[in-house]
This record gives C-alpha cells, structure tokens and sequence, in this order.
C-alpha cells in the first residue's frame, strides 16, 4: 500500500510553505530535487514518515510521567538539611515578587532522607523503589518556570508558552520526526489531564492536525477502560470488511473516471490503515500479553498501584511499538496546600513502584538507552508552609529527573538554595529541559520551526540553551 | 566560521530551490540574508550600537539603526559597505585594532565579530529597510515603506479582450481566460446541472440539495435557471449559517475561555448570532466590520450596536494570572493581533517584541494601536480568575417584563418576612413566658448528661470510645474535601449524587450501651437518617450550627444504642445533600449509668421549643450558672441569646402557619427560578482614555517612549482622521479600517469570499497579505473584484453572485493530464477544486439525509452556566453535543472540541483560520467506521430506505438521489443490491435476528455510500 497518499490532504504546498527556513528544508530540498529529476510533480510527503533527524540522535522516543499538581522537590529528592534545622523558623530572604498564595514559616519535611547507589543520589522514603534505580537517573535539582498557576504552568511545560496557544511537545516531535507504526499514532496521552489546558497540553494548535496528541481515555477514567477513540464500534469486523471492500471498489470505480487525484486515493488507504489500527491499538493496549511477574513489576497486582502501573506498562508497550512520544499522567493529585503527609505519602505510593517497573523493564529489553524517561510535574512547592501541613505552588526551583536515551546517568545537575526555593546554582528553565529533548532526539530546538501568521514559531520560541552537561 | 558559511550558503541554496517553487514572495537571497540578519547582527546592533547611534543620540553623527544610515555613516564615513568586507569602518571599529574601538566597553567575541563580517560580505541585507526608520515616523518616507503590493491602493484595469468570448459570461472570466490563453491552459468543460446544483447548495448553505430541489432545477431549462437558484439559496436562511460560519473561523469564535481557566462563555452565542443575521441580510461589509469593532459608539446604548463587539470579546485568555499588568497586555495582543489578521490580513503581532521583520510595522505603529485597545474596557477585572465585561441587553418589552417580575418577587418576599415576624413574635411570647421551665429543663439536662456531649466537646473523650474520620467510609457516593474546610480537616461535602449515603464497618471493642455522635457544620438543617446494620434508628444530625465552615463544627448527640462486640455497619443516609460531617463517635456510658437525657426528649415532654432549649444549655454551659434579674431578662431579649431564633423559622412554627409559609416560600422559589434571565452580551466600552508606552521587548517591565495613539505610518490614508485623544481612539480605527481607499480591508474581504467559494483564494494566506504572504496571481483581478466590491456598497450577496456565475466557478473538476502537470495546483482556475466536505457539512448532511436536521436557529445549546467551568479538575469532559440542530449551533468548547469535528479539521478556536487545513486522517476513517454518530444516522436513512414502498432498486435509486444527487446505474444497484443480500447473510450467521439483520445490511450499505469519495467531495 502506498502510505504516501495518506497525508494527501495536507498540502505539499502548505508543507513547503510552512517549514520553510526551519526544520525540514533538508527533506523538502531532496523532495525538489527529486522533482528536478522529473518525478512526479504530484508527489505528496508523508507527514508522518519517519525522518531523519537533523543530527544522529541518542534518543529515539520519549515516556513522560507527568505529575500533575507539583510534587515537592523538599519531600522528594531535594535534599536540604538547613530546611529541617530551621524549621518554623522564617525563610531567612525574600518570597518571590508574584505568588499563587500566601505561605508561612519553614517547615522540614516530614520524610528521612537518604543516599542510594554508587552515586550516593539523596531520596526521601516517599521513592523508596526509584530510588534504587538512583544510578540510572540524571536530576536536575535546579528546574525553573515563569508561572505560578496549575493552568499556565502545565501550558508551559507542554507547549513551552503561558501566554497564548501553541503546539504541544509531542507534536513538535512527532512533526520533526514522524513516527515509526503507522498503524499507531505517533504522538500518544494516556489518561490526560481535561482541565489546566486540557486538550491544549497535547494539540498541535496550528501545526497539522495529524500530529495533534492522540488521547487513550482521560484522567476521568480507570486505565482499564482508557480507550484511542472511535477505535471500537459496534459492526462486527466481518461485516465490517464487506463494508469496506464496497467503499473501497466504489471508490476506485470513480477515480477511474475522474483521474488521478492524490486526495482521493489517500482516503481509500486511509481506511485500510484504520482498519489496522483496530487491531494495533487494542493490542499494543493488551495487558494480558505481558507474563504475570511483569504485571507485578509495574504493581499491577497491588490495588492501589494498578492504575497507574497499567498506564505505565501500557507506556512501555506503545514505546515497543514504535509510538515517538507517550505521556502518561497522575492527574492533578499531588497539590498538598494541605495533608501533605497524607497525601504526598499516598501519591507517591501510587506511582513508586510503577516507576520503576518502568524503568527496570525497559532496561531490561534494552531499551533504555534510546528511549528518555522524564518525570516531573509542572512545578514544585515551597519549603515554606501553608496552615501546618501543606506547601504552596513554586515554580522558582523545582527537582526534575530524566533517565535513558542519552542523558548521564546518576548524577544530580543544578542546585537550589540551602533551604530549596529558588533555583541558584546551574538553573535549567523549562525551554532549557525543551531544547534538550530535542537535541537528544536529535532536532536542533532553533531549526525545527513553523511557519504560521507570518512567523516562524518553535517549541522554545525565542528561549533554550541545550543543557550539554547532563549529556552523554 | 567557515562552518557556519557553509550551512549559511546550503541555507540560502535551499531557500531559493523553495521559493522558486512557490509564487516568489521575496527573492530567495533575501530572506536568507534577512534572517541571517535578523538572527545573528540585529540583536548585536541593538545590544551594542544603537544607544548611541540610533534614532535618539547619533554620536559622531552616525546612525546604525537601518541600512542606509549606516552606508551613509558618520562624519569620518560610512560605517559598511556592502558586500566589500575591508572599507567600512565599523568592521575596523569592531575588530580593536586601530584607534578606533567600538564598541567602548569591550571587544564583541569572535563569533560575533564574523557574523558582522559574514553580513557585510553578503551585501548586508536588511529587510525593509525603511523598516527601522519607520521607527522614526517623522522620518518615514511613506511612498517607500509602502511599496509591497497589498500596501498599493489598486490597480485599476478594464477586464482583457479575449479571443474565446462566448466562453466568457462576466468579467472575472476575462481575466480568468486572458491568464490561462497566456499559459496556453485549457479550460474545463462546464459541469452539469447536477453537479451545479449539489455545488451550489453545498457552497452556500452548506447543505445537500434534496431530490424534490434537485428535480425542480432540472425542469427549468431556462437561461436564467442557475441565477434563480442562486438567489433561492442566498435568500434561505440557512445561507447565513453556513457562511457565518466562515466568519466564526475569522472571529475565533468559541462559547467558552479555553487557556487556563476553562470558563463558561455562556452569552458570547449573541454574537455568534449577529453574525449569521449579518450575513442573512447581506449587511454591507464595511458596515459589519465597523460595529464589531466600534458598535458601540456608533449605536449608542443599544445592543445592536455592542453585540457586535463581541469579536474584540471572545479571545482566549489567561484568566489566573498573577501578574495583572501582564494579562491586560496579553488580552490585548491578542485583541490586536486577531483583528489584524482577520481585517488587514496583517500579523500585527509581531510587532509587540521588536519592530516587524517583514512587514513596515513598527513596535511604535503597534503600541499605538494597542492604545486604542487599553483606553477600550473589556476586562470587569484582572484578579485571578479574572472577570471579563458583559453588558445587559436592554429590550423594553424583556426588561418591561423583567420588572413586573421582580415587583411580584418582592410583594412574596415581604409576604414571608411578614408571616415569619408574626410567628416569630408569637412564638417569642410564648417562650418568654416561660423562661422558668426552660431554665429548670436546661439545668436538668446540664445535670443529667454527664457522660456524653461534654466528653466529647471538651476534654478526652472516655476509654473505648470509637472514634471514625467522616471521609473513611467503606461504602458511599459523597464527594470527601480535603482542602477547603481547613488544613487537615477532611470532611464529606454535598457534591455527591443523591440520595447521599456513606457506610462505616465498625469493629464495636467491647459490649455495651453507646451514645452515637456526630462532629458536622451544616448552615441550613440537613438531618440524615441513621441506620445500624440495616435498621433504622433515628435522624441525627439536624441542627444548624451556623455555617459550612470547619470553625463551625460541633458535635451533636444522636441515638442511644445496645452494641454487642465485634462487627457494626452504620449507615448514614438522606434523600438530600449531607451537612459537612466531619467526624463521627461511639461514647460508651460508664457501666451502670443510664442513658443521657436528650434534650429532645424533654422538651418534646414538656411542650417546650427544642432548639430553644439546646441554645439555653449552650448559654448556661457558656455562663456556668443561670443568671438573676435583669441579667437574666437580657439574656433572653439578647439577639444571639437562647431564644435566638434560628433560619428558617418554618419547623418551630403551628402546623397551620408552617404550610403556609411553605406555600409562600414554594411560591418564592418559582418565582426565582422563572425569573427572566437579564440577557448579557459579552461586549466592550470605552475605558480610560491612555497612551500607552512601547514595551522593550514586549515586556511591561521596561518601558519605552510613549507611543501616541494612531494607526500604521505606512498604511497613512490622504486626509485621514486622527484620534481624539480624549476618547479610546476605536471610532477612528474603525473608519480607518473601513475606508474605500484602504487598500488592505476590501481586498483581504474579497479573497476571503473567494477562497470560501474555491477552497483556496487568489492570495492562499487569506490572514495574511505581508511580505510573507502568498502574492497574487490574479492580483488584476483581485483588484478589480475588491474595486467592485467597495463600489456595490460593500454587498456579499452581490459578489456570491457574480463570482457564482462567472464560467470559472461553473467549471467541472474533470482532470487533464496537460494541464495539470502544467498547472498542478490549479492556481490559475483551469478546472473547478474539488472540495471535501468540511466538519459542519458533513454532520449537517448526516443529520439531513437522516431526516432528523432540526433547522431552529439561534439560541444557545451550551449546558454550562455562565463563567462555570466547561472542563473541570473533577476531569468531567464536556459533552454537551447531543443536538440535531444544525453544526453552527452547537457549543464551540476550546480544548474539548466535539470529537467528530476534530477528525475533520475542524479549526482550533483559539486562532483566526482563514482557510481550513484539509487533512487526511485515519482518525476520519475511524469515525466513518465506528461512531455512533455515523452508526445512528446511517441507521435512520436505513430505516427511511427500508420503509419506502417499492422495490430494492427504487430504494437504492432514492439513496443516490439523496447522497450524490443523480440516480443509480443499472450496475450499481444491482450490486447495491447484491451487497445487502450478502452482508444480510453475514449478519445471520453473526447470529442477528432476521428483522435486525436486515436493517443492519442496508445500515451497512448507507455507511459505505457516506464513506465514499462522491459523498465526501464536492464536484
């Protein structure tokens, strides 16, 4: 089948117009040269073929664990033991100039913390399980961000602007290096998040559609039930290809008549390949394929570590299959202005496990190492506390961590203060962390551009430095 | 540095392929070199230069600040010469060598010292090179700046002579002809009629014609029959919900915020509205442009006049935050960047940050327009979250109405505060008479209760008492909050769905006798039944505390139970919402003491009021003893004192007067609810009249020189008005925009109407007529057609008129090899583009060939109430989408479109979309194949096919009447027919009953006719 035509619709013109001085021009100077050879004129690039990237990439794909809510650097993996000295003392400098809400003194945390592996990696008891896979993991304790809001901050993190409508980081790579299963999509959610954003977190805004996020299920929904949609009706398959067969020749009867046209060939083999993709997709979802001591691994045996193990197998599944960028969300839970205690204890005991399944899994199979595993949420908290038991937003330094796919392993990059509110010390903005993703895919963060409304517009838009220090 | 050249000349070798291939918008070696420009040497200019050699200080009389400055150079010469890397000075300067060292505070690194070289060497390109001196307006030569093609007022050209004049039917053909007899392009033959008719319909209602209208057109072989049905479909009211449509893509429609804050836009559909009467009654264009933006001051206190400035309303905005300086600037770009695009075809945007790279718009043009918008009121307030400006809509007759209302509101009001002050008098008379029995009960309570309340109100509560957090119920449907009662207090609240129940499995430690209570704060009575494995005990629970609130928890006693060791469920239950429980405890009386005295039972004994009782206990608990005399006295005229009379009165009251109150209060709550909603609009009105500063680098932080409130310098018109000051400037920018020799606005709406006819316009960026644009082909005939335009006082119907029968549109899509590899992507109208249904069109026609479009217009078909959030952190999506209204109706949701609309390129609402992408997705495919959409109506047009009298073939006949506007070849439907015979078949042996399997072969069939290419495409 000739997949080419499947983007038909989307332009070559648009698709020339619109890469043009950016990312891409590579590829489209070969698709004119080809025409320059005298090929056909009508020749129709594939959006979503794979493409080289623009340099050799250490990664092929990305996993997010998103944490929606802002888990706190200070309980987590930040470790500092003035916080725990002067706790209910004052915080010894100022508060940011523009804070989400009013916060107290010092408050320590109320987990021990330790060191793990050769690297001697600091974690709370809240990781108990990640943490012993601190020799894999690259932190970088010095993440910061513009905004102090659940909405903005979740717009930043995934589409890199607070102010206005712009396309996702999926979309972004998948736009840059098309996907590798064209029976899957190649930009991937599970569980999203339906508010902070919504669907902006993983649309494509005013890239094509075609590398608009594709959603399995919502945060509304146990992962069990998470479904791509549309992927299941109520046609029994049988009939269904008799259904399709009929399309197919009526179709091919007219385009005999009318001549060639790109636009309607491409939607006779859209329909086969969605034919497909109802198998591909209920099947690389298939759980029950994976042997019962990897269930356990990813906690699917534990009640509460089940959902959001199913969505990290699932993860990994995808990843197998060839999918470029999956996310996987803990939706908006771990917003401890109060119960920190309870909850962060609670949050964290969800994903631990999962985790590092996850982690212990793709390693295994080998695919770490081309494949790069970022946790975070879209901020951290503040050491200071809200009412006795729960911190508040911060953005001004917060603890991310990567793994795989090219990052150094076991080491910790960056530093915040002595008591952990601002980032002081190597500081990686949220466009640093986006410029280096990309670079690790092997995009070039000011060269994979866009043009649309008479710019040419980029994931990290005038921003980004490629932190090379945490890179293989 | 060698490197970067290399990659810089593969750049330009690339870039110049590329725009060859496209119309040549710039030439190749110019936006190259202009990037290069603007990537590596501007922003070194203005780190290191232009405080001293800019607009304002020009030490040693140089400027850098444009090109022609700098070749001009100061008083020792010019600072470059283009394309010669050894003469100009400022390379010497910057190289630290000589006398001269530039810049003064240190030597530029090396990178930068060969970008500046590398610029020099490639002719030091500088994009509009009046651009920077622009900056400057009062040094801008207008003429120059001017000179891209869209800034030119138009050309003025008669139609050509052409030698095929009987192909010619009006003068868009002649320049049509004239361009393809150029290119030696041949024309397609003329579509038949019913192609025409299915094109037509399509184009402008964006429906399919149905067989009966079909037939008619046929009948009428007049000359004049494709002329009356165009009229017939531009005067049906449909039109103006396809085409108004159209313009919601322009206008970023949508009925809720989007962004962060995904809030309800329950009023923004009047707008919507507008727009659709607008167009229905050909409402001259310029007319239409100037009201949304200035409605309001050219009509005056009307809705007619701000509805319309509902455009400048409907953004998306960062509604939370928490920077107030920063979203107003933020709502304002996006106000000016949207208007910019969708009437001048202009990216305004650009220039909020920087001068723009491309286009003459300086950073002081944009500033001064965004003025306009600061002196223009659209936010109530920039708190988070942020409150955006409504305006009532005052018409008389629902105001009139509104008002007899509220009067009838109020008379019922006064009713009740006057029955419930009599019974309060009465029942206060009552009570204080007897202030003995009530102290003496109260005191016996105080006395008898020992063991319970106070154990756990103060103190420790006894050994073995059970006690359980409300939210650690084992079975229940109430919503547990964690945050908002306080830190660390959980409690149930009353989001739950009802009844509400919540069940607890008790592990009860010893026997013995218990005393059930329960920790809550209720602001309103809420009693909940209690119920011990599976029995019914009492309702608890039923005081008010005096609010929701965690400080105003109490504990409350409830029954008195004989528990036996080991397992207990409590159930607690109510067919309304809970009170806020907090918590709940199993107090063991201490062996041998006898149950509590309830106060309850007492006064229900002794004839005395309850509540009034509890409050005597509470107020002698608080005084320790009863007070004498006077004290005594006071305390029981005292407002908060024991005689307190809780809300409602309605349970202390006789029974008589309590139904009557209940009548009343029933009566109220009717009334409220039928209250006529006071229509808002969302809509904008002048604000404080202020000039706003130029923001360095967009940013609110470092400010520039004020920017006087006006319009472009190079868009200047001959004696045009200027702002007055005094007011926001938005009456001056709407006649600016709007003026017949503007030469941007008639020619952007122009190819607009085109490209909606066409799929693609004369110019295919319709937002965007810059140097970055796409240049016209045609740009003769795209000034004749805007010229004719503004002449014909702004008519749209009058150019779907001629556009439409114009032989151009009247082309069939029939393919020929010649042409097309001469001419591929049909820009010079050789044959008619065969357009895919868009979202809309393709729902409408579902629901129409179903049978169950619902034509009603207007209204709103949003469930959300207004400013509540559409997607919520309970991750409830919005579905709101069950309709058959037609498509333009239903609830535009940013980011929470409806699913079928986004597979098929529906655009993002958040953007102006002046033409549609047209995408080829499997996601589409999916849809066809498994949505209930697809499935529900192909199975009413099943059902209308197999309850038609006749035979199959009249049957399968009627559905390509239907669908394709023609009728079934004796081939095909004898295969249609063939196919349901065989997938009926199929669908038996998937063990369907007969009947079912049945409908589901034609249902099947009728799916793969609206899955195929005929349906899909418009010819």
């Amino acid at each position: 089948m000739n997949l080419r035509h499947l983007a038909a619709g989307c332009s070559r013109r648009e698709m020339l117009r619109q890469s043009a001085n950016g990312f891409g021009l590579l590829a489209l100077a070969g698709l004119l040269a080809d025409e320059a050879r005298g090929q056909s004129a009508k020749t129709v690039p594939d959006p979503l073929a794979p493409k080289p990237p623009q340099f050799p990439a250490k990664a092929k794909r990305v996993i997010f664990l998103f944490m929606h809510g802002g888990p706190s650097q200070v309980d987590t993996f930040d470790y500092k033991p003035l916080l725990e000295r002067d706790n209910g003392k004052p915080l010894p400098f100022a508060k940011p100039r523009v804070v989400s809400g009013e916060t107290g003194n010092l408050l320590k945390s109320p987990w021990k913390f330790k060191q793990h592996g050769k690297s001697g990696a600091w974690a709370s008891e809240l990781f108990p399980e990640v943490a012993s896979h601190a020799d894999d993991l690259c932190f970088i304790k010095s993440m910061h961000a513009s905004n102090s809001r659940h909405g903005g901050a979740l717009l930043e993190l995934h589409t890199g602007s607070d102010t206005f409508v712009r396309p996702s980081m999926g979309s972004w790579v998948t736009y840059g290096l098309g996907t590798e299963n064209r029976n899957l999509p190649g930009f991937i959610t599970v569980c999203p998040t339906l508010t902070h954003g919504g669907e902006n977190n993983f649309s494509s805004a005013f890239l094509p559609a075609i590398y608009q996020g594709t959603p399995v299920g919502n945060a509304g929904m146990s992962s069990d039930r998470a479904k791509i949609p549309f992927i299941v009706g109520d046609t029994p398959a049988k009939l269904q290809r008799m259904e399709l067969d009929f399309v197919g020749r009526i179709d091919r009867e007219r385009l005999a008549r009318t001549g060639p046209d790109n636009a309607l060939e491409g939607r006779i083999d859209s329909f086969e390949l969605a034919f497909r993709m109802q198998t591909a997709a209920p099947q690389a979802q298939d759980l029950s394929a994976e042997t019962a001591e990897t269930q356990k691994l990813y906690g699917l045996d534990d009640p509460v570590t089940a959902n959001f193990g199913r969505q990290c197998l699932m993860a990994r599944r995808f990843a197998e299959a060839g999918v470029r960028f999956v996310q996987v969300t803990h939706s908006y839970k771990w917003d401890q202005h109060g119960d920190l205690k309870k909850d962060h204890a609670k949050n964290a005991r969800e994903v631990d496990k999962p985790i590092a399944g996850l982690l212990a899994d793709l390693k295994r199979r080998g695919l770490l190492k081309d494949t790069l595993v970022w946790w975070g949420g879209e901020f951290g908290r503040t050491p200071t506390a809200q009412g006795g038991d729960g911190r508040d937003h911060n953005p001004h330094g917060f603890t991310m961590w990567l793994a795989g796919g090219g990052m150094k392993a076991g080491i910790s990059h960056g530093a915040t203060d002595d008591y952990g509110y601002y980032a002081v010390e190597n500081k990686v903005h949220m466009h640093d962390l986006h410029a280096t993703m990309l670079h690790l895919l092997g995009l070039d963060h000011e060269k994979l551009t866009f043009r649309h409304a008479g710019r040419d517009f980029r994931l990290t838009d005038v921003h980004g430095r490629v932190v090379k220090e945490i890179i293989v | 540095m060698s490197g970067r050249f290399r990659l810089l000349s593969a750049f330009v070798i690339v870039t110049s392929l590329l725009f060859s291939h496209v119309a040549s918008a710039i030439e190749p070696s110019d936006a190259a070199g202009f990037k290069f420009f603007e990537d590596r040497v501007r922003p070194l200019l203005t780190e290191f230069c232009f405080s001293c050699h800019g607009a304002t200080k020009q030490k040693g009389g140089l400027r850098l600040d444009s090109r022609a400055h700098a070749i001009k150079g100061g008083e020792i010469g010019p600072a470059i010469v283009p394309g010669d890397s050894s003469t100009g000075l400022m390379l010497k300067a910057v190289a630290y060598d000589g006398e001269l060292k530039m810049p003064p505070k240190g030597k530029l690194t090396a990178r930068q010292i060969a970008d500046l070289t590398a610029w020099v060497k490639m002719g030091s390109p500088w994009p509009t090179d009046s651009a920077s001196l622009v900056a400057d307006p009062m040094n801008m030569p207008a003429t120059k700046a001017g000179d891209h093609w869209s800034f030119l007022s138009f050309r003025e050209s008669t139609p050509p002579r052409v030698n095929d004049e009987k192909w010619v039917r009006n003068p868009i053909d002649r320049f049509v002809l004239s361009k393809l007899t150029e290119k030696n392009l041949k024309t397609a033959p003329q579509a038949d009629k019913r192609t025409l008719i299915r094109r037509a319909t399509f184009d402008l209602l964006g429906l399919p014609p149905t067989p009966e209208e079909v037939e008619a057109f046929l009948r009428d072989d007049s000359s004049e029959a494709f002329a009356k049905l165009i009229d017939r479909l531009l005067a049906s009211p449909q039109y103006g919900e396809r085409w108004g449509r159209h313009w919601l893509d322009v206008a970023r429609y949508a009925d809720s915020n989007g962004m962060d804050e995904n809030l309800s836009h329950a009023n923004a559909w009047r707008y919507r509205d507008w727009v659709i009467r607008a167009f229905n009654s050909d409402m001259p264009f310029d007319r239409f442009v100037k009201l949304q933006l200035a409605g309001d001051l050219l009509i005056p206190d009307s809705p007619e006049g701000f509805v319309p400035t509902g455009f400048m309303m409907i953004g998306p905005k960062m509604l939370a935050e928490d920077d107030p300086v920063k979203m107003q600037m933020d709502i304002i770009d996006e106000q000016l960047d949207t208007l910019g695009q969708a009437f001048l075809g202009l990216t305004l945007g650009c220039a909020r940050c920087h001068d723009h790279k491309f286009d003459p718009i300086t950073a002081h043009d944009y500033y001064a327009l965004a003025g306009i918008l600061k002196s223009t009121k659209t936010m109530d307030n920039f708190n988070v979250v942020a409150k955006w400006q409504e305006r009532p809509l005052a018409d008389p007759a629902v105001a009139a109405k509104a008002r007899t209302h509220d009067e009838l509101i109020a008379a019922t009001k006064k009713e009740i505060v006057s029955r419930e002050g009599e019974g309060k008098k009465k029942l206060l008379a009552e009570a204080r008479e007897r202030i003995a029995d009530y102290l003496a009960t109260a005191e016996e309570v105080r006395k008898g209760r020992r063991a319970s309340v106070s154990l756990m109100t103060g103190g420790k509560p006894p050994d073995g008492t059970l006690t359980v957090e409300a939210e650690d119920f084992q079975r229940g449907n109430v919503l547990k909050d964690r945050e908002h009662y306080g830190k660390g207090i959980g409690v149930l609240v009353n989001a739950g769905p009802l009844p509400n129940f919540a069940e607890y499995d008790l592990t009860i430690p010893a026997d013995g006798i218990y005393v059930l209570e329960i920790r809550y704060a209720a602001a309103d009575p809420r009693p909940v039944r209690v119920l011990l494995d599976g029995k019914y005990l009492e309702d608890s629970a039923g005081r008010t505390t005096g609010g929701w609130f965690a400080d105003k928890q109490s504990w409350d006693l409830g029954p008195v139970v004989t528990l036996k060791k080991g397992k207990a469920i409590l159930r607690l239950e109510r067919a309304g919402p809970f009170p806020h429980i907090d918590k709940l405890a199993l107090v063991p009386l201490p062996p041998g003491q006898s149950a509590p005295v309830r106060p309850a039972d007492l006064a229900v004994a002794r004839k005395l009021v309850p509540v009034f009782l509890n409050q005597w206990v509470a107020h002698l608990d608080r005084l320790g003893k009863a007070p004498e005399g006077d004290a005594l006295k006071k305390l029981a005229e005292a407002k908060d004192g024991p005689f307190a009379i809780p809300t409602p009165i309605d349970p202390l009251l006789a029974p008589e007067a309590a139904s009557e109150l209940k009548v009343l209060r029933e009566k109220f709550a009717r009334l409220e609810k039928e209250r006529p909603v006071l229509p808002m609009a969302m809509a904008v009105s002048e604000g404080k009249p202020e000039n706003l500063k130029i923001h360095l680098r967009g940013n609110h932080l470092t400010l520039g020189a004020e920017a006087s409130r006006g319009f472009p310098t190079v868009l200047a018109l001959p004696s045009q008005q200027s702002v007055d000051l005094k007011k926001s400037g938005r009456k001056e920018l709407a006649e600016w925009i709007t003026r017949p020799d503007h030469p941007l606005t008639a020619r952007v709406a122009v190819n607009r109407l085109w490209t909606w006819h066409f799929g693609d316009g004369l110019v295919r960026t319709p937002d965007n007529f810059g140097r970055l644009g796409d240049s016209p082909v045609h740009r003769e005939l795209l000034d004749w057609l805007a010229s004719r335009f503004v002449k014909e006082g702004w008519s749209v119907k009058a150019m779907h008129r001629l556009i439409m029968l114009s032989a151009t549109y009247q082309m069939s899509a029939a393919h020929d090899p010649a042409t097309e590899l001469k001419d591929p992507e049909n820009r010079l109208h050789w044959r008619w583009p065969r357009q895919r249904l868009d979202a809309e069109s393709f729902r409408d026609a579902l629901l129409s060939v179903g049978g169950n479009l619902d034509k009603t217009p207007g209204g709103s078909l949003l469930t959300i109430s207004n400013r509540a959030y559409v997607t919520s952190t309970a991750n409830r999506n919005y579905d709101g989408y069950n309709s058959d209204r037609r498509s333009v109706y239903l609830p535009v949701v940013r980011s929470a479109g409806y699913e079928p609309f986004q597979a098929f390129d529906f655009p993002d609402p958040s953007v102006t979309k002046g033409r549609r992408a047209v995408t080829n997705v499997p996601a589409q495919s999916l849809l066809l194949m498994n949505s209930k959409l697809v499935a529900e109506q192909t199975r009413r047009l099943a059902d209308r096919l197999i309850a038609r009298p006749g035979d199959d073939a009249s049957r399968i006949n009627f559905a390509y009447e239907l669908l394709f506007s023609r009728p079934a070849s004796t081939i095909e439907s004898s295969r249609a027919i063939e196919f349901v015979t065989q997938y009926e078949k199929a669908a038996m042996s998937e063990k369907l009953e007969a009947a079912e399997a049945k409908r589901r072969a034609w249902q099947g069939l009728c799916r793969a006719l609206l899955s195929s290419n005929e349906f899909m495409y418009v010819e």
